[in-house]
C-alpha cells in the first residue's frame, strides 16, 4: 500500500515536527480508580524513550485504553505521576493541560471525526492548541495553519479529498484524516488507541505502516494500543502487555512468543488474536 | 471510493502542493442568498417601530420593577382558585380530548381503517390543527356560554388535531409482528387492536395523554382571554386595569404551577416509558 | 414419598408460578385519577361544571356557526392580504431572530457541549421559566407595556421559539454520539473551539429542523396574537368576531389553513434535503 510519508523527507519532516524533537514518556506508580470503583490501572511504572515505537497489548478491559488516556490527560490518575517530555501531565489543568495536549497527537478506534463537516475542517481541529479561541469562533485561519493542514493531509494521501465531507469517506480514509489531524498538531508524541480495530485487514496493515513511517521518518515517539499479536510483532519494536491493569510483559515485540501472549491474554492464543497477512 | 485515493501521492515540493480547488456549490449559495434576502425584506417591510425597540430595555426594567418589586400577595387566594379552575379545564379537556382522539385516531391508522375512513379523518385532523383553540372556543361558547366547560370542550376538540395524529402515528410505529401473530391465530379486527396493538402502544399513548395535559395547562391560560374564566381571564383583567403588582403575582403563580405540573407529569411519563422498555425485553423484577 | 413418586407428581400437576399481584397498585392509581377528576368537576372549589345538558339544548347554535363558517364570504379576501402578509413576516422575522439566539443557547444547554453543570442547569432553568408562560400571556402583558403593534408580537414569538428550539436541540445534542469531542479535547482545544468547528456542523440538521418547526408554529400563533393587539391577521379575526361575521371568519380560517399546510409541506421538503 502507500508509503507517502517516506516520500516527504526531508522538507515535510522538518515542517511537521516541533523544534524540541521527540519526547520520552514516564509513568511513575500510576493508579486509576474510576468513580464506580473499577481499578483500571494498578501501580504501573513505565519508561518509554524518545522516538520509540511501542505496542501496548491486552484484551479489552485490560486498562490499555485508560493508560493511553492518562498520557494526554483525558484521564487523570488517582495516584502517581505521568510525565511527557517537559510536561508533568498528571499535575496540569486548564490552559497548561491544553497546551501539553497540543504537543501530543492521538488517534482513535472510531476515528472521532465530525462526519457532517469537511475533511479540511476536521484536520483543522489539530491546530486548536495553536489558535486563539476568538479566531476559531470567527472562523479565521492563518495561511500558516492552512499550509500545515494541507501538508498533513498530503502526507497521508488525503489531500485530494480535502473538501469532501468526512462522513462520505471509507473507514481507512477516515482513519487517515484522523492521522492528518494529529499530525497537524506537529506533535512530539503520537498516541493511537486501537487505530485499526474498525478496519478491514488490508487497510489495517496500511494504517499500521503509516504509523511506523511516522515513527521512522518524523522520529515521533509512538504508542499504539493493539489487541492483535501479529500487528504488534510486525510493526513495533517494543511491546508492553497489560492484564487487569498491571504490566505483565515488557520486552522486544519481535521476539515475543505465543507463551508471552498467553500470559498477557490470560488464556490460550486463539485465531481471532491474529489479523493475518494482507 | 475511487482507487486513486490509495495510490501513493507524487513527491511534492514543499512549496507547491496540489490542493484541489474548493468546490463552489452554486445552487446552495443562490438558495442561501435568496433566503437571506427574503428575511431581510421581511425585516424591512414589517412595521417595526424602532424608537419603541430602542426604549424596550428601559421599559422592561420599569415594568418588571412594578410587577415584581412588591407583588400584592393578598391576591394569592383568588389566584389559587382561578389556577385550579384553569387546571380543571386542562384536565377535563385532556380526558375528553384523549378519549375522542383515541376513538378517531385508531381507525385513522394504516392497517386498521380502510382508506375511505382514514383519509377524511386525517383531513379533519389537519383542519383542526390549523384552527387556533381560541377560534374553536368562540364557536363553542354559542352552545355552552362563557363557562369553564366551554374552555374544557375547546381544549378537547382543539387537542384532537395533534393528539389524534400522534395516536395514529404511534399505532403505525408498532412493529407489525404482534398484530400479525394475533391475526394469524384467527383474531378479529377488535382482537387485533386489543391484543396486538394496544399492549405495545399503550405506554406511549398514556405518556402522550399526560403530555396533552401539560400542553392544556398552558392553553387554558390562553383561553381565559376570551372570558371562559381561570387564571388567564384574571391576568387579562388585571393587565387591562394596569394593576401591575397583581399581574406580578399572577405571572409568578402561572410559572410556578406550570413548572410543578411539568415536573410531576414528566416524572410519571418517564416511569411509564421506562416501564415499557423493561417490559419490552421481558424482564420482570 | 420416593423420588420416583415426586417426579410422577410433578408431571401430573403443573407448578404454576404465583401470579404477581399488580392489581392493588393499579386500583390505587385508578382511584387517585378518579379522585383528581372528581375534584376538577366541583364548581365550588373552582372546578369545571360539566354541563352536558346545555350541549343537548343548544347544539344547534354551534351547528349554525359551523354552517356559516363553511359558507365563506370571499369578498373579505382583499382585506386579508395585508394582515396575512404581516403575520407571515412576523413568523419569518421571529424564526430568524430566534435561530440566531438559539444556536449558542442550545450548545450551552447540552451536556456534551457544556461540561459545566452549574452553567448548564442555570440556562435550562431560565428556559423552563420562559417556557412556563403561555404565548398569549406574554402578548397581553407586552401589549400593555409597549402598546399595540407588531413589536409585542415579535417579542412574544421570539421568547416562545427560543424556549422550544433550545429545549429540543439541546436534547438532540444530548442524545447524539459525541465521539468527535474527544478528538478536539485530545488536540488541546477549548470547549468553545470544539463546539464551533465540530459540534455546530454536527447539530446543524437538528437546529434547522427545529427552526423550521418553530416557523410553522409561528404562523399558527401569530394568527391569534392580533386578538390581544399584537399585530397580524388575528386583528381581523377579532374584528370579524365582534361583528358576528362567521362567514368572514370561515374565509380567514381557510386562508390560515392553506398557508399552514403550504409551510408544512415546504418545510418537510427542506428537512429532507438537510439530512
Amino acid at each position: 500500500m502507500d508509503n507517502t510519508a517516506a516520500t516527504q523527507r526531508p522538507e515535510a519532516g522538518d515542517h511537521a515536527s516541533p523544534a524540541s524533537g521527540p519526547w520520552p514518556i514516564t509513568l511513575d506508580d500510576v493508579t486509576v480508580r474510576y468513580p464506580n470503583g473499577v481499578v483500571a490501572m494498578k501501580n504501573v511504572s513505565l519508561e518509554i524513550g524518545a522516538g520509540e515505537m511501542v505496542a501496548v497489548v491486552g484484551l479489552s478491559g485490560s486498562g490499555k485504553s485508560t493508560m493511553i488516556r492518562t498520557i494526554n490527560g483525558l484521564v487523570t490518575p488517582t495516584a502517581g505521576t505521568v510525565t511527557v517530555g517537559p510536561h508533568r501531565i498528571s499535575r496540569l489543568k486548564g490552559a497548561a493541560l491544553r497546551r501539553a495536549r497540543g504537543d501530543i497527537g492521538m488517534i482513535f478506534q472510531s476515528f472521532n471525526l465530525a462526519d457532517r463537516t469537511s475533511v479540511y475542517r476536521n484536520a483543522m481541529v489539530g491546530r486548536f492548541s495553536h489558535t486563539p479561541t476568538w479566531r476559531t469562533l470567527l472562523g479565521l485561519t492563518t495561511a500558516e495553519d492552512r499550509d500545515i493542514v494541507m501538508r498533513a493531509l498530503d502526507s497521508v494521501g488525503m489531500l485530494e479529498k480535502v473538501w469532501h465531507r468526512a462522513g462520505a469517506l471509507s473507514g481507512g480514509q477516515k482513519q487517515r484524516v484522523a492521522i492528518a489531524r494529529a499530525l497537524a498538531q506537529q506533535p512530539a508524541v503520537m498516541l493511537a488507541d486501537e487505530p485499526v480495530a474498525s478496519l478491514d485487514p488490508p487497510t489495517a496493515h496500511s494504517v499500521m505502516a503509516d504509523l511506523a513511517d511516522i515513527n521512522a521518518d518524523r522520529g515521533l515517539t509512538v504508542l499504539v494500543n493493539l489487541h492483535l499479536m501479529d500487528l504488534a510483532r510486525q510493526y513495533t519494536t517494543r511491546m508492553i502487555g497489560l492484564r487487569a491493569g498491571e504490566v505483565v510483559y515488557d520486552g522486544p515485540a519481535a521476539s515475543a512468543t505465543d507463551a508471552d501472549f498467553e500470559q498477557i491474554y490470560g488464556r490460550p492464543v486463539q485465531q481471532r488474536d491474529r489479523l493475518g497477512q494482507q | 471510493m475511487t482507487a486513486t485515493t490509495t495510490e501513493p501521492a507524487q513527491p511534492t515540493p514543499a512549496s507547491a502542493l496540489a490542493i484541489p480547488p474548493k468546490p463552489r456549490r452554486v445552487a446552495a449559495r443562490i438558495a442561501s442568498w435568496a433566503v437571506t434576502a427574503v428575511i431581510l425584506l421581511a425585516f424591512w417591510d414589517i412595521d417595526l417601530e424602532w424608537d419603541k425597540v430602542a426604549q424596550l430595555p428601559s421599559d422592561l426594567v420599569h415594568y418588571s420593577a412594578l410587577m415584581f418589586s412588591s407583588p400584592d400577595w393578598s391576591m394569592l387566594g383568588e389566584a389559587a382558585l382561578q389556577t385550579w379552575r384553569s387546571v380543571s379545564m386542562a384536565w377535563i379537556g385532556a380526558i375528553l380530548g384523549v378519549v375522542l382522539s383515541t376513538l378517531l385516531g385508531i381507525p385513522a391508522a394504516q392497517g386498521v381503517g380502510p382508506v375511505w375512513v382514514r383519509l377524511p379523518l386525517r383531513w379533519i385532523f389537519a383542519v383542526i390543527r390549523a384552527m387556533p383553540e381560541v377560534l374553536i372556543a368562540i364557536i363553542i361558547l354559542t352552545v355552552t356560554g362563557l363557562t369553564p366547560f366551554t374552555g374544557a370542550l375547546a381544549l378537547a376538540i382543539g387537542g384532537i388535531g395533534t393528539h389524534a395524529k400522534w395516536t395514529y402515528e404511534t399505532i403505525e410505529a408498532v412493529p407489525p409482528g404482534t398484530a400479525e401473530a394475533v391475526r394469524a391465530s384467527g383474531g378479529s379486527l377488535t382482537e387485533v387492536i386489543r391484543w396486538g396493538l394496544w399492549p405495545v402502544a399503550a405506554p406511549e399513548l398514556m405518556s402522550l395523554a399526560l403530555y396533552r395535559f401539560e400542553i392544556n395547562v398552558r392553553t387554558s391560560a390562553i383561553l381565559g382571554l376570551i372570558g371562559v374564566g381561570g387564571i388567564g381571564a384574571m391576568l387579562t383583567n388585571y393587565t387591562q386595569f394596569r394593576q401591575w403588582d397583581t399581574v406580578g403575582v399572577l405571572i409568578i403563580v402561572v410559572i410556578v404551577v406550570t413548572m410543578i405540573i411539568d415536573a410531576i407529569s414528566g416524572a410519571i411519563r418517564r416511569r411509564i416509558m421506562e416501564g415499557a422498555k423493561v417490559r419490552g425485553v421481558e424482564r420482570i423484577h | 414419598m420416593t423420588a420416583a413418586d415426586a417426579v410422577a407428581g410433578e408431571r401430573s400437576q403443573l407448578t404454576i408460578p404465583p401470579r404477581p399481584r399488580t392489581w392493588p397498585r393499579a386500583a390505587a392509581i385508578v382511584a387517585a385519577l378518579a379522585a383528581f377528576t372528581i375534584l376538577t368537576t366541583i364548581p365550588a372549589i373552582g372546578g369545571v361544571e360539566l354541563d352536558f345538558a346545555s350541549i343537548a339544548r343548544n347544539w344547534t347554535n354551534g351547528a349554525d356557526r359551523i354552517v356559516q363558517m363553511l359558507t365563506p364570504d370571499w369578498s373579505i379576501l382583499p382585506r386579508t392580504w395585508q394582515p396575512l402578509l404581516e403575520t407571515l413576516e412576523m413568523a419569518l422575522v421571529d424564526a430568524a431572530i430566534s435561530a440566531v439566539l438559539a444556536v449558542p443557547l442550545s450548545l450551552w444547554a447540552a451536556r456534551p457541549t457544556n461540561p459545566n453543570g452549574v452553567a448548564r442547569r442555570a440556562v435550562r432553568f431560565v428556559l423552563n421559566v420562559v417556557r412556563a408562560v403561555p404565548d398569549l400571556v406574554y402578548a397581553t402583558v407586552l401589549v400593555a407595556m409597549v402598546g399595540v403593534g407588531t413589536l409585542p408580537g415579535i417579542i412574544t414569538l421570539v421568547l416562545f421559539d427560543i424556549g422550544i428550539v433550545v429545549k429540543l436541540v439541546s436534547e438532540a445534542i444530548d442524545s447524539a454520539d459525541a465521539h468527535y469531542m474527544e478528538a478536539g479535547r485530545a488536540a488541546g482545544g477549548t470547549q468553545t473551539q470544539i463546539n464551533r468547528v465540530t459540534a455546530l456542523p454536527q447539530s446543524w440538521p437538528a437546529i434547522a429542523s427545529q427552526v423550521l418547526y418553530s416557523l410553522e408554529l409561528n404562523v399558527r400563533i401569530s394568527a391569534i396574537l392580533g386578538l390581544v393587539g399584537a399585530g397580524g391577521i388575528g386583528r381581523l379575526i377579532d374584528e370579524m368576531r365582534g361583528f358576528y361575521r362567521y362567514d368572514a371568519l370561515g374565509t380567514i380560517v381557510l386562508e390560515i389553513l392553506v398557508v399552514v399546510i403550504a409551510i408544512e409541506v415546504a418545510s418537510n421538503l427542506l428537512r429532507k434535503r438537510l439530512r
